[in-house]
């Protein structure tokens, strides 16, 4: 069987479900979730872990940052099989009523990187599946959790548009707060985009680690990973209702 | 906002806040005077004809938008000025989907914005998606009528003699990319309505009607597709009761 160009994984070697945080260091960490978990491949910021939950095969694999990798990973992804995809990962914050650690589940976003202008024209949407968002919002209800739903913002340049980025990064954000976008990220809008073209399932969520009002951030591990334990089991949960119905 | 509207000659309160959104005029006094009960007409002043009524015991209303993204948008702005909350366009459009045959029911999930309008608004990168609320309640009422139908991205326009059958010259080579791209449908208004849904934080959806097949040339008799209509128009008026339910249960 041939392996994928990047990702290293055979047709086969994944389920139809897959998580997708942007960080190889958090995959070991989504897989804990699985049972029988088992490392499929590693090649350059793309690991790729397959197991089962709740006897459904789920796979999880990194997209490292941006657009131009999370579209390969996506691409290789769906060559291999998958037809579920949850993007799981941080944003920033744009609006005040978002504190640290509260969940978003996008339902569409801002085009503003490269990547999917190379597929389609800038005027197509970027939108999650309906599917995939309804599964998400129905496992954090399930587990009385509160999350913010709406539209985020996928951009390249992250020294242009975080608050670590020159000073007046707000008054270029300024648009998006202004036009309710909730927050701010690095992948979505390519992986909407491509999902919808390639008729494969796509989503997000996300948990705010920074928000760019309040200039607050969180950067300790420690805090960040039991949100992500709590984010990979509301993925599963979402991935079994979608597997059900 | 107590003043009157400029366009649509109506002031707060006078519009119930749940409103149908059909673009044309004749088609308004249809859904106000055949699917309301207790209907009044409030206002008919330019392509906009207004009508109070209700519909499964709740409050509802019908506003005509004319055709095109520019009479929608003043449409719209004015009913959120008097507090109107939930929207839904109901109406038809051209299939770019060989799945989707003349008289078929689409919802969309989100428009291409390829108008003028939503371009003054805010940068074309922002997504006109339309509420997941209102997308949620238009399926649910579907499905309890065993309808098919078809969910995914519409295009929406502005020029309708440049993608019509009507169209002078290649227009299939015109459309070809976004049918290529999966978009189902081709029409005039849903676009602007989902991004002035998301900028103003009301809730906006759009359901639609084939009357045509862009690609296959497949059309309807008029009779076929006024079925189709009318069970659109049950579909988006049920839908319209079901979120205001929805909102009195979280109250």
């Amino acid at each position: 069987m041939k392996k994928m160009h990047h990702l290293q994984i055979e047709a086969g070697q994944i389920g139809k479900f897959v998580i997708m945080p942007g960080d190889p260091g958090r995959c070991h960490l989504i897989a804990e979730h699985f049972e029988n978990p088992r490392l499929i491949a590693q090649s350059r910021e793309y690991i790729t872990y397959t197991g089962k939950y709740k006897g459904l095969m789920v796979s999880v694999t990194s997209t490292g940052m941006g657009c131009p990798s999370a579209a390969i990973a996506l691409e290789e992804l769906i060559m291999a099989g998958a037809k579920c995809l949850v993007r799981l990962g941080t944003t920033g914050a744009l609006q005040k009523n978002i504190n640290l650690g509260d969940i978003i589940i996008p339902t569409s976003a801002v085009r503003l990187e490269g990547t999917s202008v190379e597929y389609i024209p800038i005027e197509f949407p970027a939108v999650a599946d309906i599917d995939v968002v309804a599964a998400l919002i129905r496992a954090t209800q399930e587990k009385n959790m509160k999350s913010h739903i709406g539209i985020i913002m996928s951009h390249d340049a992250f020294y242009k548009g975080s608050i670590f980025a020159d000073p007046d990064f707000l008054k270029r954000e300024q648009v998006w707060i202004d036009s309710n976008v909730l927050s701010v990220e690095n992948e979505s809008s390519a992986l909407f985009t491509i999902g919808y073209l390639r008729k494969v399932k796509v989503g997000t969520i996300l948990t705010a680690v920074a928000n760019h009002l309040t200039q607050k951030v969180i950067n300790d591990e420690e805090k960040i990973n039991p949100i992500f334990h709590q984010m990979t089991d509301l993925c599963l949960e979402a991935f079994k209702n979608m597997k059900e119905e | 906002m107590e003043q009157v509207q400029y366009h649509i000659k109506c002031k707060k309160g006078e519009v119930n806040k749940a409103v149908l959104l059909p673009g044309d005029i004749e088609r308004a006094d249809y859904i106000g005077t055949k699917f309301f009960r207790d209907s009044k007409n409030i206002v008919e002043n330019r392509e906009f004809h207004i009508y109070n009524g209700s519909y499964e015991d709740k409050p509802v209303a019908v506003c005509s938008t004319g055709i095109g993204c520019m009479s929608a948008a003043v449409a719209i702005e004015e009913l959120t000025n008097i507090g109107c909350k939930y929207f839904i366009r109901v109406g038809t459009c051209g299939s770019l989907s060989s799945e989707i045959n003349p008289g078929d029911i689409i919802i969309a999930t989100g428009a291409v914005r390829g108008d003028g309008a939503s371009k003054e608004y805010i940068p074309i990168e922002y997504p006109a998606v339309a509420d997941y609320r209102v997308v949620t309640a238009l399926r649910n009422r579907t499905k309890k009528k065993n309808t098919d139908y078809g969910l995914g991205i519409i295009r929406t326009h502005d020029a309708f003699y440049m993608e019509s059958p009507f169209a002078f010259g290649d227009y299939k080579k015109r459309v070809a990319i976004w049918a290529k791209a999966g978009t189902l449908a081709i029409e005039n208004e849903s676009s602007i309505l989902f991004i002035i849904g998301s900028l103003r934080k009301i809730q906006v959806g759009t359901i639609l009607v084939a009357a045509g097949n862009l690609i296959t040339g497949k059309k309807n008799t008029k009779d076929e597709l006024q079925k189709s209509v009318d069970e659109a128009i049950t579909i988006a008026a049920g839908a319209l009761v079901d979120l205001q339910e929805e909102e009195e249960e979280k109250i």
